[in-house]
């Protein structure tokens, strides 16, 4: 008995070149634990909104089949925390569903604490506005819901995409409480906390077409060089980028670079010096950092949990909120610089939300026409920076058109193109798949080795441990500074202050020899008793 | 958006018949033409608001300050430029007369009375009790009603990006600039990309409410249930209340012996 199934499924947007999908035909058994995987728009989202109606009943794209089994009942996460939700609270949430079910008035209050009880948000009030829950708890929440549907078979689109490593940990240890005896069908990148979990793959190309379908490890060991180039987060797929020529290449800790770094950081000034500086929201002092500098060839990572002020530090060094103490730039006092722009380079967590023009190129150049560039030199840099981005195809296309991992590069390379000797980044990496990660990491690379600065704001520890020089771990308020990023990452896990990072903390509880690295983390996190997660 | 605040009994009107009496109300304050008695319900409804809206004097004055504008500009307006014969003033284009200065106030105070009722209407009633009662007392269909609650739920979130297009549009360091050309591109920036996310968010949010079954026209259970009581008799007496005292004391005791501002 199959608890989905579709034959011959023929699937068009309206607009699009070609079909989405011709004649796929797909059956998963009740109780299979299914992952998709395969390239972006390769239609795996789509798939699961045909497998429960949501195609073409709630979204109007036109679809045939011969056959399709659409489950009895059925519950269905989406991948953004913020867009699930029609009411303000988290019982009036739970509420609106179980309406929908007509559940009668009185037994609501006992089935909402149920389902949050199932899901692990243990509120003081069930009564608690959704917008005061981490991203994390959200996406609970959105389990929860669709808990209360009493659903057969449960469906993930991407839950973790738009999560911290935190709250993924805790999406997917609930997940797998609540799945036990039910029919999963996931659609996700970042697979290494999960992979224990699926009993069967079906991978696609980006044709939409399936290209393999089988048990977990058949698929892994046969289909490797396709789960690397479709840009997965398949466990250890940071050891294989470490060992690859791609990193050595772009890694300064392969050569004498970190030498030469020291020395020429001796010979040269420093880019920032900080002194008592405070990033302030209204007149409360979020972030301090009592001394700091940022020399040439720094890439210095801001760490710290969710809501910590990593992002208002950078902000307060771009001035874009207002900062107290003192704060030089080149030996000059911040405040007296007149353009601020044209030293420090800032790329936002949403590419979107910096785009000023209709065109890739005019993007690029936009920041040397405001300066007043001559048309050669602008052409010249354009076509450069579009070179090295990787976007010389794209020069004529509109940015929103472009895809998450070209959008982004977009945004990086229309911040630098002033030559700001320092680059501040806002979770650059965030939401990325591997393939887009370690081509934005490597421009980075390339970039700091030229002379310049890099300020970021992460959660991925992966990125401190292989690209970092510094570690500002933002805790309390305060900038706690490492040196070497190994002495952050190889700190004591219970140092009792409560504010470590949990995953962190595990991490280096059980660290093991480097070749482990990706398993020894989704190990850690899954095992970890749930006090620890929810910490 | 949400302030703290105490919980008086106008929260627990039903929000139905608080909307009706408060409709009823507005279109009775239209035919009001004794300043006397105007004035007289305009103490009544500061009255009610400042005692029962159930938030802090300091924040209520806030809220009413553009109110005392609304006031000043809508009575001067009338005041100054309105037509009358007994002149007191003569200056210009400016032309006070004694049934225009009347006139001016009158409005001016009218203002003032739908400024303090529709204040306290919108902080006694929460947006979420206020459509439930709607789809229950009213008959409101389940579609608009959490159509609205859910746009509702955007509105911060729509301020937060504002805020980072601000920010965005310092760094890129270009939206400076005057005339109709660095307008148009202004315009351009913030709107897009708050348009585009806002559309994406709607459409997300619609087909997460259809994958939690919601289905528009069929009977449905109700979490919250908004019934009657006698907070709404309550309600309905003072407003009758405060209607007949400002009429008879209007009536009895004028502030001025005009009884019809029209003249």
């Amino acid at each position: 008995m199959h608890a989905l199934k579709v034959t011959n499924l023929r699937l068009k947007f309206p607009g699009a070149p070609k079909l989405q999908f011709k004649d796929l035909s797909l059956a998963i058994g009740r109780g299979e634990k299914v992952l998709l995987l395969g390239p972006s728009g390769c239609g795996k989202s789509t798939l699961l909104q045909v497998l429960t109606g949501l195609i073409p009943n709630s979204i109007e794209v036109p679809v045939r089949y011969d056959y399709l089994v659409i489950p009895e009942s059925w519950g269905f996460v989406f991948q953004d925390p913020d867009t699930q939700f029609c009411m303000p609270y988290v019982d009036e949430e739970l509420g609106f569903v179980l309406e929908n079910l007509r559940v009668p008035h009185d037994q609501m209050p006992a089935l909402i604490d149920e389902y949050l009880r199932q899901v692990g948000l243990q509120l003081e009030d069930r009564h608690t506005p959704i917008s005061a829950l981490s991203q994390g708890m959200k996406q609970r929440l959105a389990i929860a819901s669709a808990i209360a549907l009493q659903p057969d078979v449960l469906l993930l689109d991407e839950p973790t995409a738009l999560l911290d490593p935190e709250g993924t940990a805790e999406v997917w240890e609930t997940i797998r409480q609540v799945a036990k005896d039910k029919t999963l069908v996931v659609v996700e990148h970042k697979i290494d906390r999960i992979i224990d979990l699926i009993d069967r793959i079906i991978l696609f190309n980006a044709a939409g077409e399936i290209l393999a379908d089988g048990s977990r490890d058949e698929i892994f060991s046969l289909y490797k060089e396709e789960i690397l180039r479709y840009g997965i987060w398949y466990p250890g797929v940071w050891q294989d980028y470490v060992s690859s020529a791609d990193y050595a290449a772009a890694d300064r800790r392969g050569g004498d670079n970190k030498a030469d770094a020291a020395v020429s950081a001796e010979a040269s000034a420093p880019l920032i010096e900080l002194e008592q500086f405070q990033a302030l929201r209204g007149k409360r002092a979020i972030t301090t950092v009592e001394s700091g500098r940022i020399m040439p060839g720094d890439w210095i990572t801001i760490v710290g949990r969710n809501g910590a002020g990593k992002s208002t530090l950078l902000l307060g060094l771009m001035q874009l909120v207002r900062t107290r103490g003192e704060y030089r730039i080149l030996g000059q006092p911040a405040e007296s610089i007149r353009d601020l722009s044209d030293l420090l380079a800032f790329v936002f967590q949403n590419p979107e939300f910096q785009f000023v023009t209709n065109r890739v190129w005019d993007e690029i150049a936009y920041t040397l026409r405001l300066s007043g560039s001559a048309p050669d030199e602008i052409r010249r840099k354009v076509d450069d920076l579009l070179q090295q981005f990787a976007l010389t195809d794209q020069r004529d296309q509109h940015p929103y058109q472009l895809s998450m991992g070209q959008k982004r590069r977009l945004s990086v390379a229309s911040a630098v193109v002033k030559e700001q000797p320092i680059l501040l980044l806002d979770e650059p990496t965030f939401g990325q798949d591997a393939q887009n990660t370690f081509a934005i990491l490597k421009k980075l690379e390339i970039w700091r080795r030229g002379g310049g600065a890099i300020v970021m704001v992460t959660h991925d520890l992966n990125i401190v441990r292989h690209f970092a020089t510094q570690v500002w771990q933002v805790r309390d308020g305060r900038v706690v500074q490492y040196e070497d990023p190994e002495h952050y990452l190889g700190r004591p896990a219970a140092d009792g202050s409560g504010e470590q990072d949990i995953i962190t903390a595990e991490d280096a509880a059980r660290r093991e020899p480097p070749g482990e690295i990706g398993r020894t983390r989704s190990e850690a996190v899954t095992d970890a008793p749930r006090e620890k997660v929810r910490l | 958006m949400n302030f703290e605040h105490r919980e008086t009994w106008l929260h627990r009107v039903n929000p139905s018949v608080k909307l009706l009496a408060f409709l009823l109300y507005f279109i009775a304050i239209l035919f009001i033409h004794n300043i006397n008695v105007l004035i007289n319900l305009t103490w009544a409804n500061l009255f009610l608001l400042f005692a029962y809206s159930g938030h802090p004097y300091r924040r209520l004055l806030l809220y009413a300050s553009p109110f005392l504008l609304i006031f000043i500009s809508s009575s001067t307006a009338m005041m100054f430029f309105g037509e009358g014969e007994t002149t007191w003033v003569r200056w210009g284009l400016l032309h006070i007369t004694e049934e225009s200065f009347y006139r001016g106030l009158h409005i001016g105070f009218r203002a003032l009375n739908y400024a303090a009722l529709g204040l306290l209407f919108a902080l006694t009633t929460g947006p979420v009790r206020l459509f439930y009662s709607l789809m229950q007392q009213l008959k409101l269909p389940p579609r608009f009603s959490y159509s609205f609650m859910a746009a509702i739920r955007l509105i911060p979130i729509m301020f937060e990006e504002f805020q980072t297009l601000r920010q965005a549009a310092r760094v890129r360091g270009g939206l400076s600039g005057r005339g109709p050309g660095a307008a148009y591109r202004k315009l351009r920036f913030y709107a897009i990309p708050l348009l585009a996310q806002s559309i994406r968010r709607a459409q997300r949010i619609a087909v997460a409410m259809e994958a939690k079954r919601f289905v528009s026209n069929r009977e449905r259970t109700y979490y919250y249930i908004i019934g009657y009581s006698w907070r709404d008799a309550l309600y309905i007496a003072v407003l009758i209340g405060s209607f007949a005292c400002a009429w008879w004391i209007g009536t009895g005791w004028p502030y001025f012996d005009i009884t019809d501002v029209r003249g």
